[in-house]
């Protein structure tokens, strides 16, 4: 049966990864997941515990939205490889949440043979707060071509792909010298006229 | 305040066998119905050996790590705040994978809510060849009391 996949060369920078939406969590889903993991912390199934803590109810463990944010990125990269994937977590996911993931192809580049495509990944509740944020790493096949020679044990198809790239590189620290104070107010002021320049800059691109 | 000396502690690796059913009910309780993770004929036709687990599958796995011996301490409680996982291959049913758990980092670290102890655990999982598979990172703020 012919499967959907991703093919290094169908991959533009900024493209957007087909959001995804999950839930609402429901404490049957929290029940399943530690079953599943073999993660019983009370704290994501038992109410009774949760509010004995302070906590207004049981709450999803992070690895379970961690978890949908990789269905998210494994739909998108059908027969890529996964090599790195990361997330910080940044808030509580509650039953009745409803979770959407999303993502953005912020890097593609090709080396030796091996392609590879980097993707920024998050997830936001049904406020539009940010649940996590996080990226990932995989690697691609070229084309369909390239697929079939090395499934056939040939060598893989090589295609020039220098890196290319959304990410900015790191603001440089602000040149601005703050004055020998004691006037600390316009200190203040040449400090915020500093972090205000970079976007400045951008806006008039 | 944990224990500085922990940083290099490491369990002693553990035998997790990656079984169908387990992969079958992680990805169902993530609510991931992608055939890869069912039907092994769908895997092979994917281009994969049999059928593989989702990505944080290796949550899953257990190491004979106890935290409070890595650590040094009594842990209270614990929150999850960073994760990642690298990969050297797909996890596959039928993999033999050895898990053994490092304590990479432990910190101080002081925030709005006062002092905090935040502990960077990393797993490596190898197969029985001693081939590395993956690699998880945790980072966890733990809240701890010393032993007497």
């Amino acid at each position: 049966m012919p499967t959907r996949k991703l093919y290094f060369e169908a991959v533009r920078l900024g493209d957007e990864v087909p959001p995804l939406t999950k839930g609402p969590v429901d404490r049957v889903q929290l029940a399943r997941y530690a079953g599943a993991s073999g993660d019983f912390n009370p704290v994501h199934v038992d109410d009774v515990h949760a509010r004995s803590l302070g906590m207004p109810s049981v709450y999803a463990p992070g690895m379970l939205v961690m978890g949908m944010l990789g269905q998210l990125l494994s739909d998108w990269a059908r027969g890529a490889q996964p090599r790195r994937f990361s997330v910080r977590f940044s808030k509580t996911v509650w039953p009745g949440d409803t979770l959407t993931a999303r993502g953005r192809v912020m890097e593609r580049w090709g080396e030796a043979g091996k392609y590879f495509a980097e993707v920024d990944l998050w997830v936001e509740n049904q406020k539009g707060e940010l649940v996590l944020r996080g990226a990932a790493l995989v690697q691609l096949f070229f084309s369909a071509d390239d697929e079939n020679r090395q499934r056939a044990g040939q060598p893989p198809l090589l295609v020039p792909a220098p890196k290319e790239s959304l990410r900015q590189p790191p603001p440089k620290p602000p040149e601005v010298r703050l004055p020998p104070a004691p006037a600390a107010a316009p200190a203040k002021k040449a400090a915020s006229a500093a972090r205000k320049a970079p976007p400045k800059k951008s806006a008039r691109k | 305040m944990l224990d500085k000396n922990a940083v290099g502690r490491t369990s002693p690796p553990t035998l997790n066998e990656v079984e169908k059913g387990a992969i079958r009910r992680f990805a169902e309780a993530l609510g991931d119905f992608n055939p890869v993770y069912y039907d092994e004929e769908y895997a092979r036709a994917a281009g994969y050996p049999t059928v593989v687990a989702p990505p944080t599958f290796p949550a899953c796995f257990h190491s004979s790590a106890d935290l409070r011996e890595l650590l040094g301490v009594t842990v209270k409680s614990l929150l999850h705040t960073e994760q990642t996982f690298e990969y050297e291959r797909p996890i596959l049913a039928g993999d033999r994978i050895f898990v053994a758990t490092r304590v990479a980092d432990v910190q101080e670290r002081t925030g709005p809510a006062g002092r905090m102890d935040v502990a960077v655990l990393e797993d490596e999982g190898r197969d029985e060849e001693g081939a590395l598979v993956f690699r998880s990172r945790r980072t966890l703020v733990v809240r701890s009391s010393r032993e007497p």
